[in-house]
């Protein structure tokens, strides 16, 4: 009886098969490709109207133009620049410190409980939209700011800048505490073998032990800080302006104007000049060149750190 | 070497200074931690207390709700907490599931008034899935013709769905054909399945076919999933016939309570059903059934709580949120104001950035994770795109309303501000985090399930498909989920495509001019009227961080629910 069921022939390869295997790979294939062409497009883009810009403008009159007036077709980038820095270090001054910290007591100290707690609620933070945070600036924090005491404008460049840094604290902290975790156990141990404190293993060998980690969260960081927009679109103003070096306080009461919002400016205003228009494919391509390397340089200092102790 | 040292320091000398070093050290940490999420928690309070204002309301109201609704329900939140884990995972279900239900109800409530006739639904459904027949048909009877099952792929929904190239596409195929001189005669379309079955000269009633396309799907996947789960195919058909017999209940009591059959039938499908199944297998485990007490306890805190304050004639809280701030169009005057049009442009959004960024993410995650390569020339083009992906989720998003700026406005030339372009621009900013969070899901499947499946003869795909995919899939919608969280609250690409600052009418084609949630809300944010910045803007705020809150509560419920050890 059974001699007659006929031997199923499992080694056959029925024709067609191999290359429907095929036709799904590179199917997937393209679909990953397209990442790539995302990026070439940005670039091309970009590139193609800030081409027409700076055949109009000379591209030093651009980069060292301290001037920036849609009305009056002069476009320096400098008062621009001087906005998003004061942005990035304000926040930095607010997220760096906080960040690593937090990543510290989560890393270090907190008990299991407690993580399950903070660490959910700071990825709460890098989770609300940036437009809420925004208005926390202009109908809350700014009018806080004037109750303490402090001479700020109602736009003024402070408050969102506490907000961005807020909003950044999370980044710093879990790529931070990722870095502290890698550093093994063994040169803990070795630490508290020597007779060292719980305070002195962590600032004397976790610490140290993971700092391109979080040299390389610190760089992410600062590129969201200087590609944030709504933030400072809607609670640091319209007016571009120079850093006044003179009285550095004066800067933080004023309104400034960030690459990122001048962007939104051109493109909502009512009647912009062509030239205006392709302006701000030059302010976006370089806000690209700028935040694309420090990921590069993020990611290359981060990848070393990996290999370090894997 | 062996030389000693007898006065160098000891670590231990100074040991109650270093102790209160290290504390202080701990609490800083601690405090740093905390720093972000007070201020924020403040911020949120304040926002909140100019949305609601629940200190307009009599402290009569107040202190009845307190009594009735609040206490009781912190009280077994603190119970939970404390003493009976596993009911408190229930009663966080059994109370989330309800809201997710209403939000996706009301979702289709609007589709259904503002995009598709239910007609149009049916006819788009049928057409569907003839087009997924006809693929499963081909692949049954040609399972090797794979170039021609390729042509079917994509062809199979184009002969169903779409007809030949509709009238946005048509400068594509026409500007083509003018310029290598060619006529298509494409001018006369052909047109496809479902345009026939909207042209039928007789169709059923409207609720037999919500019925059918929308009740009775969601029954048999219900039945299915009961009857597996009880192995009873009593079982299963017991869930279909009540569904079933639920909706039908509909056709008079939602007249009557006047949300319509349509309302009603909705509210069966995506309410009560998930909720009866959930419930059941509660009680049927016999775990944590005690969980059940807090939606009963709510419900029953709220009711008793209305009819107090109704005989003593207490007057609520004049909040901002209400039902007119969710369903009419923004205004000049705040009373009037509401967030409607906006909240319908975001839905059609997220419709097109689901459908543009699931598939291929998912898809790309697939390739970088199954095949790639990790030598050769296809290594190096691998390892590229990976670096790439990770610089582009840092790209700032408002390059991104650039990139969808000059390509799909000025070179496609679709019109400003429409949805699809809204869509497309926020999908390729979040592409990235999909890709990501997909290849995580997929890492984590075991390779050991490869191995069995390749054990048994499978080939690479089917691998995939009927292994590794399944078990990713809870993986991939949590990370899903999540990056549409932050697609939704993103502006300012929206900005940057024109998005319209304020619409009063809702938009009903993707290729309306439209605005979004948040666009709305930072229209509202240049008002300087009080009303507005402390009361539409709050509500808006509010409106916004609820909807996010329920699609992140989702994420990780199912991130709980299925995660590998």
């Amino acid at each position: 009886m059974s001699t007659e069921t006929p031997e199923p022939d499992i080694t056959s390869r029925p024709r067609g098969r191999a290359a429907r295997e095929r036709m799904y790979q590179y199917l997937l294939l393209l679909c990953a490709a397209l990442s790539i062409l995302v990026t070439i497009s940005i670039v091309a883009l970009l590139a193609r109207d800030a081409i027409t810009f700076f055949t109009l403008v000379n591209p030093l009159d651009f980069f060292g133009g301290t001037e920036f007036l849609l009305s009056r077709d002069v476009y320096g980038l400098l008062p621009l620049l001087s906005g998003t820095l004061l942005v990035t270090v304000i926040a930095a001054l607010i997220a760096l410190p906080t960040g690593v910290a937090a990543a510290v007591y989560l890393s270090e100290y907190a008990s299991d409980r407690m993580r399950s707690v903070l660490k959910p609620g700071l990825e709460v933070l890098a989770g609300i939209p940036t437009v809420v945070y925004g208005i926390f600036a202009l109908v809350y924090v700014t009018p806080f700011l004037r109750t303490i005491g402090l001479p700020v404008n109602t736009f003024n460049i402070l408050s969102p800048s506490i907000m961005v840094g807020i909003m950044i604290v999370p980044m710093v902290s879990s790529l931070s505490e990722d870095a502290m975790s890698a550093v093994p156990d063994s040169l803990r141990r070795a630490g508290y073998g020597m007779g060292a404190t719980k305070f002195e293993v962590t600032t004397g060998v976790v610490l140290p032990a993971a700092a391109s980690g979080i040299f390389s969260s610190f760089i992410l960081a600062l590129s969201r800080a200087i590609g944030e927009t709504m933030i400072v679109v809607v609670a640091a103003g319209s007016q571009p302006r120079m850093l006044n070096l003179a009285e550095p306080l004066q800067n933080l009461w004023q309104g400034f104007q960030p690459m990122t919002a001048a962007m939104v400016q051109i493109n909502s205003a009512d009647s912009v000049s062509q030239l205006g228009f392709s302006s701000m494919f030059a302010i976006g391509l370089t806000l690209f060149a700028i935040t694309f390397l420090l990921n590069l340089v993020s990611n290359r200092i981060a990848a070393r750190y990996r290999e370090e102790y894997e | 070497m062996a030389t000693t040292e007898p006065d160098a320091d000891w670590h231990g000398d100074d040991s109650s200074i270093s102790q209160l070093r290290g504390r202080a050290f701990e609490a800083t940490c601690l405090a740093a931690t905390a720093f972000g999420l007070v201020s924020v928690l403040l911020l949120l309070l304040f926002v909140a207390n100019d949305a609601f204002r629940p200190l307009s309301a009599d402290s009569g109201w107040l202190l009845t709700y307190a009594v009735t609704v609040v206490v009781p329900l912190a009280a077994l939140a603190v119970y939970y907490y404390r003493l009976d884990e596993p009911a408190g995972e229930v009663a966080y279900v059994t109370s989330g599931l309800p809201v997710v239900g209403v939000l996706l109800t009301g979702g289709f409530a609007v589709m259904f008034i503002e995009l598709l006739s239910i007609l149009e639904w049916f006819a788009l459904v049928t057409s569907l899935v003839a087009a997924g027949g006809l693929i499963v048909a081909h692949g049954r009877l040609r399972p090797n013709a794979a170039l021609e099952r390729l042509v079917v792929l994509f062809g199979a929904p184009i002969v169903t769905v779409l007809g030949t190239p509709p009238a946005q596409f048509n400068w594509l195929v026409t500007d083509l054909a003018a310029a290598l001189g060619v006529d298509f005669g494409l001018y006369h379309r052909v047109i496809s399945l479902r345009e026939v079955l909207l042209r039928l000269p007789y169709v059923p009633t409207n609720w037999l076919l919500l019925l059918g396309t929308l009740v009775a799907p969601l029954a048999v996947a219900g039945g299915v999933f009961v009857a597996r789960r009880c192995d009873s195919r009593r079982a299963g058909f017991a869930v279909v016939g009540a569904t079933l017999v639920g909706a039908l209940v509909g056709l008079v009591t939602g007249p009557a309570l006047g949300i319509g059959y349509g309302g009603w039938m909705l509210l069966v499908a995506f309410v009560a059903l998930p909720v009866g199944v959930y419930v059941e297998g509660v009680v049927r485990r016999r775990e944590g059934v005690r969980g059940l007490a807090f939606p009963v306890t709510a419900v029953l805190g709220v009711a008793v709580g209305s009819v107090v304050v109704d005989a003593a004639g207490l007057a609520g809280p004049d909040s901002w949120i209400d039902w007119g701030f969710l369903t009419s169009a923004t205004s000049r005057t705040a009373a009037d104001a509401g967030i409607y049009p906006a909240m319908v442009g975001s839905i059609m959004m997220i419709i097109v950035i689901v459908l543009a960024t699931f598939p291929v993410g998912v898809g790309a995650a697939i390739y970088l994770e199954e095949y790639a390569p990790s030598e050769g020339p296809m290594g190096k083009f691998v390892t590229l795109v990976e670096i790439n992906i990770g610089n582009l989720a840092g790209v700032p998003s408002v390059v991104y309303g650039l990139l969808g700026l000059a390509l799909f406005i000025r070179i496609v030339q679709w019109p400003q501000g429409s949805i699809v372009v809204a869509g497309l621009a926020v999908g390729l900013l979040i592409l990235p985090i999909v890709i990501i969070s997909a290849q995580e899901a997929i890492r984590s499947v075991p390779d050991s399930f490869r191995q069995a499946s390749y054990g048994m003869g499978a080939t690479r795909w089917q691998t995939i498909r009927q292994v590794v995919l399944p078990e990713a899939l809870p993986g991939i919608l949590t990370g899903t989920i999540l990056a549409l969280g932050r697609a939704i609250g993103e502006t300012a690409p929206l900005l940057m495509i024109g998005a319209a600052a304020s619409v009063r009418l809702a938009p009903n084609g993707f290729f309306d001019v439209a605005g979004m949630m948040p666009r709305q809300i930072y229209s509202w944010s240049s008002e300087l009227e009080p009303a507005f910045r402390h009361g539409v803007l709050a509500a808006g705020v509010i409106t916004l961080l609820a909807v996010l809150l329920v699609m992140n509560a989702t994420a990780i419920v199912i991130r709980n629910r299925y995660q590998r050890e």
